[in-house]
């Protein structure tokens, strides 16, 4: 019967079936390529912040990890939890829970370098919190909202005295810069703005900056939230900005590395890359160091923005460098470690970690620290360039 | 880059976002934009996959008589029918050809939206590498995933997912032949509902972006395949109105259907008795058609296989 059927079966019909089977298995074919496909997933990349030798970093397992760089002990808070989103196809976690695919790491996402002040940590979660940790027990001793979940929160945190300054959201809609009490986790303040709000706060004197997708660069009174100006670029702001000697450096997706005047928020000079300035650049001497998403890093007279010098590493460099004696390091996202000699200009690569790297570089004592996509933290001597072992993040292990 | 990248995916994707640049800051019209261009763009494979079918679903009382014939015979079968395409100017491989040849652009149109909504912020940091330095391309990151009130970065839109699903229902409907044998029913009914249901099930999973692309790609294709073949098994007694518009078509078909008269007239005391199936076949070929050639415009092979006397044919197997 099965055979007789096969046999009448009109060929239309065979062109037709073999047709939809051809479109079914293209798209199923693409969909879950697509499913797992990088940027769809939210992963992390927090940089790690070094107090009294222990370095504190945001796993992407979703944990505070705390490091103790003397002795080599870890110690891991519990992990942070989704928004309630549930997984998505494929296995993957639905981007805005932080999820990830395919056996992967699968906790909420950390973006933000953690931010320590009056013993305690303070982290802020791809789940839209913001939590506080005892930073000696690592015991949750704060969240904000105590209820629900704002908006996927990328940007860090940033303690100042006894205020801590995040960029998040109730809505989409709705971005704010929130300053909350450090003692006590209530609301001191919020300030709107016109979109997200990827750029960790600094917080200079009595001011704090950051800037914002809407493509301003912000100027607040830290006490009160007031406005004190603002600065219009040609395109959305993510990146974190750097304050030195009355200017504020920061990049932009328009390609251009701005600075402003810190107290007046007029432009200074403006210098423009390949790609996108997405690091926070370094000062030393004079000279701006900024990395860029073209695989350069410009270095820049600090008055006037001309170039004094330009470096290639090869791949995007989306991580912010850290100045080790007078040496600058780099990282590139490809894993190239790379050095300056900030006295004669020359550049060298230290080592090749062959991990990716997104987040900021820290350092303590000549060593620098590299949280890498693999779930490692990889220290290199920054004189040397000798790899030293690396640490893993996986709790547990 | 691989060449995957930068023949075929940065293109698409810098045109996706370069157009949202010119369509007011909406992704959304530019995903529509983009739809439409592409379909311009493939109109000729498009065109020409249509008709091959539509000219193969034309074919199918014929198909159903050498079947008949060579039914112990798979490969005179075969032969047969590719005479009987040949000799209609058809090939099968039409119908797959311009099919095939859509594809990259189809994954790339995919992919570029994935890319362009850059769901996380990976996805931001990853998409710097593949922008054209145009001003109109690079600040206009990141994209309004806002569309008419609607989240094109979210995902589990019902009412999205819905029309996604009911157009995709209507254009499987006005391609999928009708059937010829009854048994072939219910292969024919399956063809028209699992790839609606199955997009469905995709539009509620995935982001609504590329629900939006279905959509509009299926709106345009049934728009496009209305003005080509009609509006085939979905309103079968129209069709042979609205099939006049195309004159490739009606050509194509016409190959087979000529033939002289007095030929005509000569077979004419000699008629299969119609079945099921070529009633059903009939259908297809429109209600306006008359059907005044009862095997004159068959090829020749076709008209010897209705000479034969009544008593030699075998006839369909009676249903149980």
């Amino acid at each position: 019967m099965e055979m007789r059927f096969r046999q009448n079966k009109a060929l239309p019909v065979k062109v037709a079936l073999l047709l939809l089977m051809v479109v079914l298995l293209v798209t199923a074919g693409g969909l879950s390529g697509l499913g797992c496909i990088r940027g769809l997933q939210a992963i992390g990349w927090s940089g790690g912040a070094i107090v009294d030798n222990t370095l504190f970093v945001g796993s992407k397992e979703g944990r505070l990890v705390a490091i103790n760089l003397a002795e080599g002990g870890r110690q891991w808070s519990e992990a942070l939890k989704m928004s309630g989103q549930g997984a998505g196809l494929f296995g993957c976690g639905t981007p805005a829970a932080g999820g990830g695919c395919g056996g992967g790491p699968t906790g909420v996402a950390i973006y933000g370098t953690p931010a320590v002040a009056g013993g305690l940590v303070y982290i802020a979660g791809y789940n839209g919190k913001i939590y506080a940790f005892d930073s000696s027990t690592l015991q949750i001793r704060r969240i904000y909202p105590r209820e629900g979940n704002l908006q996927p929160i990328v940007g860090g945190t940033a303690a100042a005295q006894d205020t801590v300054y995040v960029g998040a959201a109730d809505t989409k809609e709705s971005w704010k810069l929130y300053a909350l009490d450090a003692a006590t986790g209530n609301e001191r303040w919020q300030f709107g703005t016109g979109d997200r709000v990827w750029s960790t706060p600094v917080v200079s004197g009595e001011t704090v900056y950051f800037g914002s997708f809407d493509y301003k660069l912000y100027a607040l009174d830290a006490e009160s939230g007031n406005k004190l100006w603002e600065f219009k670029a040609e395109g959305a702001i993510g990146a974190t900005p750097l304050v030195h000697n009355g200017t504020v450096y920061i990049g932009s997706f328009d390609r251009h590395l701005y600075a402003v005047d810190a107290a007046s928020g007029t432009l200074k000079w403006q210098f423009m890359g390949e790609n996108w300035f997405w690091a926070t650049p370094l000062v030393y001497e004079g000279v701006i160091y900024a990395p860029c998403l073209d695989g350069r890093v410009y270095a820049l007279d600090a008055e006037s923005g001309l170039k004094l010098d330009e470096y290639d590493l090869g791949s995007p460099v989306s991580s912010s460098p850290v100045l080790v004696d007078s040496t600058i390091v780099l990282a590139s996202q490809a894993g190239g470690i790379y050095a300056i000699d900030t006295s004669s200009g020359q550049k060298r690569q230290l080592v090749d970690i062959e991990a990716e790297v997104y987040g900021p570089l820290s350092t303590s004592q000549g060593v620098v620290y590299i949280h890498t996509q693999d779930l490692k933290i990889h220290a290199v001597d920054a004189s040397s360039g000798a790899e030293l072992p690396t640490i893993s993040l996986k709790s547990g292990e | 880059m691989n060449p995957w990248e930068l023949i075929i995916l940065q293109p698409v994707l810098n045109i996706l976002i370069w157009l949202s640049y010119y369509l007011f800051n909406s992704f959304g019209a530019s995903i529509i934009a983009l739809t439409i261009l592409m379909r311009l763009i493939t109109y000729p494979l498009t065109a020409r996959q249509l008709r091959s079918t539509k000219a193969m679903q034309s074919l199918q009382p014929k198909i159903a008589e050498l079947q008949k014939k060579y039914a112990k015979d798979r490969n005179a079968l075969a032969q047969e029918q590719m005479k009987l395409y040949k000799e209609a100017g058809i090939s099968p491989a039409g119908c797959l050809v311009p099919m095939l040849v859509q594809m990259p652009i189809w994954i790339a149109v995919y992919q570029s939206i994935m890319l362009a909504l850059a769901i996380a912020p990976e996805g931001l940091l990853n998409l710097s590498r593949y922008l054209y330095p145009w001003p109109a391309v690079y600040s206009m990151m990141p994209l309004n995933s806002n569309f008419l009130g609607l989240d094109l970065a979210a995902t589990g839109n019902f009412i999205l997912a819905l029309l996604v699903g009911a157009s995709m229902w209507v254009q499987q409907k006005m391609t999928t032949p009708p059937a010829v044998d009854p048994r072939q029913q219910q292969t024919t009914q399956m063809m028209v509902w699992m790839m609606p249901m199955m997009f469905f099930f995709f539009s509620l999973w995935f982001y609504n972006g590329l629900a939006l692309y279905w959509l509009a790609s299926t709106v345009i294709g049934i728009a496009m395949q209305y003005f080509i073949t009609g509006w085939g098994s979905l309103l079968p007694g129209r069709e042979a109105g609205q099939a006049t518009r195309d004159k490739k078509y009606r050509s194509r078909i016409a190959r087979v259907e000529q033939a002289p008269v007095a030929e005509t007239e000569a077979i004419e005391a000699d008629i299969v008795e119609p079945s099921t199936a070529q009633e059903g076949g009939k259908e297809s070929a429109g209600a306006g058609d008359k059907r005044q050639d009862r095997g004159a415009g068959y090829p020749k092979s076709i008209r010897q296989i209705r000479r034969q006397p009544r008593s030699s044919r075998r006839r369909y197997p009676k249903r149980r």
